[in-house]
């Protein structure tokens, strides 16, 4: 029993700031969301208004659109990162001169702060000033215009996501293959596996585990994404690239909506869960379920 | 099935050779195993033969057909590893039956042939289960039933049997020797245990430091060893080396050790005078009257057998007997030397003379 007293005494330090910093916060965030609270508006008490938050957002035009953005946003990002993560984790795993070199300068990116990463992609596109639009315009004669253009907007929050975020994958990944056994490559160069067949057949399911909690990972970042994009489009033009989680900071903070933010927020946290739990079931729950059958 | 051919095989890594033109002749269904102690070169040969290890120079042929440039997918071999190298997500039917797989063969001709070599290994009921849910020697058993379901030309094995536990080695010798009978297909086994040779091998190849040092049958390479390396490392416990010089009495050619201790001969068998070592088999060593007189040091009784360290003057030598001894340690034993099976090598060369 003592040894449980202590235990507990070691834990209670972890115990404390999570109820503080994760676990209060999120519960008062439950119980804003079913209040109508505007501080500043007609009403500045803090009403109980039987989850009629919920059933404004469900007509929201607005947040249905910010979360079909977002969806996109993520499905485009994360899938590029994978890829190209993968691929930069296989050229890691090759040797050529100034490796090492190109490895520190490739992680780079992932020490710099989101919030300087989108100043800095504003300064390079912004028209008239940035980089990127001179040089599209000088060399091939192309307006690059980031405040008018939704699809350009759209596309730049990716690719800065993807310059942000591949390092981290390739990572991952490259621990993952570094971590292989060599034997079974051997064998399936034997069995007469051609580079695509020991791709498919071996490498892919070999560092499955460590893709999925990859996916996993940056799916939750990006849905999530705030201060990147907001530095970059403001989520504009229009609407353009006004992701979920600029959508609650702009009706929480600007417009001081805290009810109806809370319950977006709280339907943010639900819809991550659920797609995360759908991706674990379809992959990973499901096999082992024939593993064990 | 087809002969494996090895001619002149060199290999280098940058500058550092560690194969220096090695001659192999695999004959077509033979049991080749290679062997010698860690380090030789015999698993980089196996692996040049597989085609995971680029040849620096010579060719290596399998059923006459040169196959230095050719890939591992095309030699129409089968390897069985170490470690097994089982697929860990594959289960051991889908282990066994992926090389025809990728090959786009029909399901009905893939489960045929994978339920045909789990009969031969009594793998039927593991056919549904994932390497890591077998033992060590069920997960050898399916990597040699992947290899059989090949049907390959030639099997590789890679020290098969050295993640196994003793008791479970000695049974799978018996099952791979067994499985040679009944396919006949050409085998090429690397191993550093001298035991796995002697009792597998139609034919062994000793190599040592990136060369052959002897190729034989087994019982040749125990009765005539070529050199001192081939005669230490076939057999067991290993043979005894006692260094000095030949001498006459009597009109009959005697050994005499640099400690002065007299070993008989059978028959002329050197220079008078000239420098060499006497090797004898602890197993060609008795224990009787009208022997040596020796202190022993050791017993190492096996229950079937008693194994003796001791010393004849200043040189060790070690017998085996078949009697249960009550001598002690400090104590003096005759020890009996068989001059017909005392092997005589130059000191020199080590070369057998």
């Amino acid at each position: 029993m003592r040894s449980n007293a202590v235990g507990w005494l070691l834990l209670a330090p972890t115990i404390v700031i999570l109820a503080i910093f994760g676990i209060m916060p999120f519960v008062y965030v439950l119980y804003v969301a079913f209040h109508q609270w505007n501080p500043f508006g007609a009403n500045p008490l803090m009403i109980y208004n039987n989850g009629d938050n919920f059933r404004r957002l469900v007509f929201d035009q607005e947040f249905l659109t910010s979360i079909a953005f977002t969806l996109k946003f993520a499905f485009f990002a994360v899938a590029s990162e994978i890829v190209l993560g993968y691929l930069l984790a296989q050229l890691f795993m090759k040797e050529f001169p100034g490796k090492g070199f190109f490895r520190t300068i490739h992680t780079l990116p992932l020490i710099v702060a989101p919030i300087v990463v989108g100043s800095v992609w504003r300064l390079m596109t912004t028209p008239s000033i940035g980089i990127i639009p001179y040089l599209l315009k000088s060399w091939f004669g192309i307006d690059m215009n980031i405040g008018r253009d939704a699809n350009v907007a759209f596309a730049l929050t990716v690719i800065m996501d993807i310059w942000h975020w591949t390092p981290l994958v390739t990572l991952t990944l490259l621990a993952a293959l570094v971590s292989l056994p060599k034997e079974p490559f051997e064998q399936a160069q034997i069995d007469g596996a051609n580079r695509w067949q020991i791709f498919w057949h071996i490498t892919l399911p070999m560092i499955r585990p460590a893709i999925l909690a990859t996916v996993f990972i940056r799916l939750m970042d990006a849905l999530r994404t705030v201060d990147e994009v907001w530095m970059l489009t403001g989520g504009g033009p229009g609407a353009a690239t006004r992701y979920v989680g600029l959508h609650i900071w702009k009706l929480v903070f600007p417009k001081t909506d805290y009810g109806y933010g809370s319950a977006v927020s709280v339907i943010v946290l639900y819809l991550t869960l659920v797609m995360c739990w759908l991706l674990y079931v379809g992959l990973v729950a499901r096999r082992d379920q024939k593993r064990t059958a | 099935m087809a002969e494996v051919t090895v001619r002149k095989v060199e290999k280098r890594y940058g500058n550092v050779p560690v194969i220096h033109g090695v001659d192999v002749d695999i004959a077509d269904g033979e049991f080749v195993v290679l062997v010698g102690p860690s380090g030789c070169g015999k698993s980089t040969l196996l692996r040049m033969i597989a085609g995971l290890e680029a040849i620096s120079g010579g060719t290596v042929s399998i059923g006459g057909r040169v196959v230095n440039e050719i890939p591992p997918k095309d030699r129409d071999i089968a390897m069985v590893f170490q470690s097994y190298a089982l697929y860990p997500h594959k289960t051991v039917a889908e282990n066994m039956g992926f090389s025809l797989k990728i090959k786009g063969r029909p399901k009905a001709e893939i489960e045929a042939k994978v339920k045909r070599a789990a009969d031969i290994l009594d793998l039927g009921k593991l056919l549904g289960r994932y390497p890591r849910q077998l033992s060590g020697g069920q997960r050898q058993r399916v990597a040699m039933g992947r290899a059989i379901v090949r049907d390959p030309q030639v099997f590789l094995f890679d020290e098969p049997l050295s993640n196994l536990d003793a008791k479970l080695r000695v049974a799978m010798r018996v099952e791979i020797k067994e499985l040679h009978q009944r396919l006949g297909t050409t085998i090429v086994y690397v191993t550093h245990d001298q035991i796995e040779a002697m009792t597998m091998a139609d034919k062994i190849v000793v190599m040592k430091d990136g060369r052959v040092e002897q190729v034989g049958k087994p019982l040749d390479l125990y009765d005539n060893p070529g050199n001192v390396f081939v005669a230490g490392f076939i057999g067991s416990p290993a043979m005894n080396f006692i260094k000095g010089k030949i001498d006459t009495r009597d009109g009959q050619q005697i050994f005499v050790s640099n400690s002065g201790s007299v070993l008989p001969l059978a028959g002329a068998r050197a220079q008078p005078g000239q420098p060499v070592i006497y090797g004898i088999r602890p197993e060609h060593i008795d224990i009787g009257p009208g022997g040596l007189p020796a202190r022993v040091s050791v017993l190492e009784p096996t229950g079937s057998e008693t194994q003796v360290f001791a010393k004849l003057g200043e040189d060790s030598i070690d017998a085996i007997v078949k009697d249960r001894l009550t001598v002690r340690p400090g104590e003096d034993l005759m020890l009996r030397i068989d001059p017909r099976h005392a092997h005589i090598f130059d000191a020199k060369t080590s070369a057998r003379v």
